[in-house]
């Protein structure tokens, strides 16, 4: 198949599951809470909504900031989409566009003039310290299999079996850290809805359905992440699989758990960091 | 060019003297990231912060005073290049002089602003940077002590690990730590990130973290896998 033409169904496929694996989590987070919630399309018919409707730009923005950086959470996810999926290339370097993400998302509030936007920018800040660390777990895939590289890593554990069974606190941290990324978690701090929808709240229309339609790519990368890195070789209906097991299993802990305050969020999530960084040492000691 | 960096093949190296810059393809993303956040900051203007009065019921703008704007503008891109820098350097010393030139015009970016909270974080962010710079420093002597050679490419080909490569590398991320100000100096940092000037706010984060990234691929390609 052609480069360019890989490239774009595979940043529409991940779009496409993204945004249903979004819906699914709703609703399944709605019939536990004992509403019927919206129909599992809805986040997609959101994303695609803003797209025709019209923008609007704060007078207070940063311009031409403001825009660029939702511009730039577009190209950071379709740049993880072509290492991953479409290059098997490094998984350091979808760890440096999981950097840029949390710039990205502390910017973008920032640069609006919001309060409701600056707050989730500081929130941005306090969460880095503890999502990097948990990110940081994928070292712990270099000492056992010596490559950073995807496709050397699925021929990895085509000979020596899932890393899910060799390394599995890592697989539990970079859970943590997908749980993180989830809307409505109990660790996702820069979206609560105390500050209305964080560093979302003053972007609108096109800019709006960009950062969600980002968002959705970001989900099944962290997805695809997660199976390639820890279970290996496996197939498309396997995949998918994963993805409906683990969104659900995501919408349950977030429907039945508050959202924690910004510092206990991140207390926990360190100490998360911390034993997995730790044990995963152990483990691989011993 | 057949060296491969964890796993990923060298793009490309400038060579400048005993000065080596390599390409990979995560490098490359890291280094053009820096380069177009450090464009896009350059060209815009700062946002102005809506804050409600205490006790009152009216609305007071916070702008960014344009002497102020000039001087941390001016700062911000130069934190943008070395961090660019930081990203492609093939030579551990090049790497900790970057990272130290990131920590002092970050703490300028901040101690422009005229406000009592920011600059006392500021403060308290320099004293950190200054002595983290011993860490830094000293950690990357100890590898150099190890290996005879601050050349990422030469460590690359290195089959072992010794333990005092492993004392440098502790030392070289305390260093870094404290010079970006990650955690669990990120408190601070948090304080100096209420002021206006979201762009110049941009380049201390997108410093730190691109900085910690790139690290963490030094600190592999020091200390080798089981």
């Amino acid at each position: 198949m052609n480069l360019m033409t890989n490239i774009l169904l595979n940043v529409i496929i991940a779009f496409l599951i993204g945004s249903l694996l979004f819906g699914l989590q709703r609703k399944i987070m709605a019939r536990i809470q004992g509403r019927p919630g919206p129909p599992i399309i809805q986040h997609l018919l959101h994303t695609l909504k803003f797209f025709i409707k019209e923008s609007a730009f704060p007078y207070t923005a940063a311009m031409p900031f403001y825009i660029a950086i939702t511009a730039m959470l577009s190209m950071i996810w379709v740049a993880a989409v072509i290492v991953g999926p479409v290059t098997g290339g490094s998984l350091l370097l979808i760890f440096g566009i999981y950097a840029v993400h949390k710039i990205v998302e502390h910017n973008a509030g920032s640069s609006s003039g919001s309060p409701y936007g600056k707050l989730s920018c500081v929130r941005a800040v306090y969460s880095a310290a503890a999502e990097v660390p948990l990110f940081a777990v994928l070292v712990i895939i270099y000492f056992k299999t010596g490559t950073m590289n995807i496709t050397s890593l699925i021929n990895y554990q085509a000979v020596h079996g899932p890393l899910l069974y060799a390394i599995p606190l890592a697989a539990l941290m970079f859970f943590i850290l997908i749980l993180s990324k989830a809307p409505y978690s109990p660790f996702a701090i820069t979206k609560g809805k105390d500050i209305v929808s964080g560093y979302e709240t003053e972007h609108f229309g096109l800019l709006r359905g960009y950062l969600m339609m980002s968002e959705s790519i970001a989900w099944y990368m962290l997805l695809w992440v997660f199976l390639t890195v820890f279970l290996g070789p496996i197939s498309i209906p396997v995949y998918l699989i994963g993805m409906v097991v683990m969104s659900s299993i995501i919408a349950f802990i977030n429907a039945t758990t508050p959202l924690l305050n910004p510092n206990h969020s991140i207390m926990m999530q360190v100490t998360f960091a911390f034993v997995g960084i730790v044990g995963s040492f152990a483990l691989l000691m011993i | 060019m057949d060296i491969t960096i964890l796993g990923s093949q060298i793009i490309g190296i400038i060579p400048l003297g005993d000065i080596v810059f390599y390409f990979t393809q995560f490098n490359l993303f890291m280094f053009a990231t820096a380069l177009a956040f450090t464009a896009i900051i350059a060209i815009s203007k700062t946002e102005t912060q809506v804050e409600a009065e205490f006790g009152k019921l009216g609305d007071r703008a916070v702008t960014v005073a344009k002497k102020e704007f000039k001087i941390r503008r001016f700062l911000a891109i130069i934190c943008g290049l070395a961090t660019a820098g930081a990203m492609i350097t093939g030579d551990l010393f090049d790497f900790t002089l970057f990272v130290c030139l990131t920590g002092i015009v970050n703490i300028g970016i901040v101690g422009a602003v005229r406000q009592v909270d920011v600059l006392d974080a500021a403060y308290q962010y320099g004293l950190i940077a200054m002595m983290a710079s011993l860490p830094l420093f000293g950690g990357a002597a100890l590898i150099l002590a190890a290996t005879g050679t601050i050349s990422l490419l030469a460590i690359n080909t290195l089959a072992y690990t010794t333990p005092m490569m492993i004392l440098g590398s502790i030392l070289l991320f305390i260093g870094v730590a404290g010079e970006t100000g990650v955690a669990p100096f990120f408190a601070t940092k948090a304080e100096m990130f209420r002021t206006p000037g979201s762009p110049f706010l941009l380049i201390i984060h997108l410093s730190s973290l691109l900085i910690l990234v790139r690290l963490i691929e030094i600190l592999l390609i020091i200390n080798k896998p089981f």
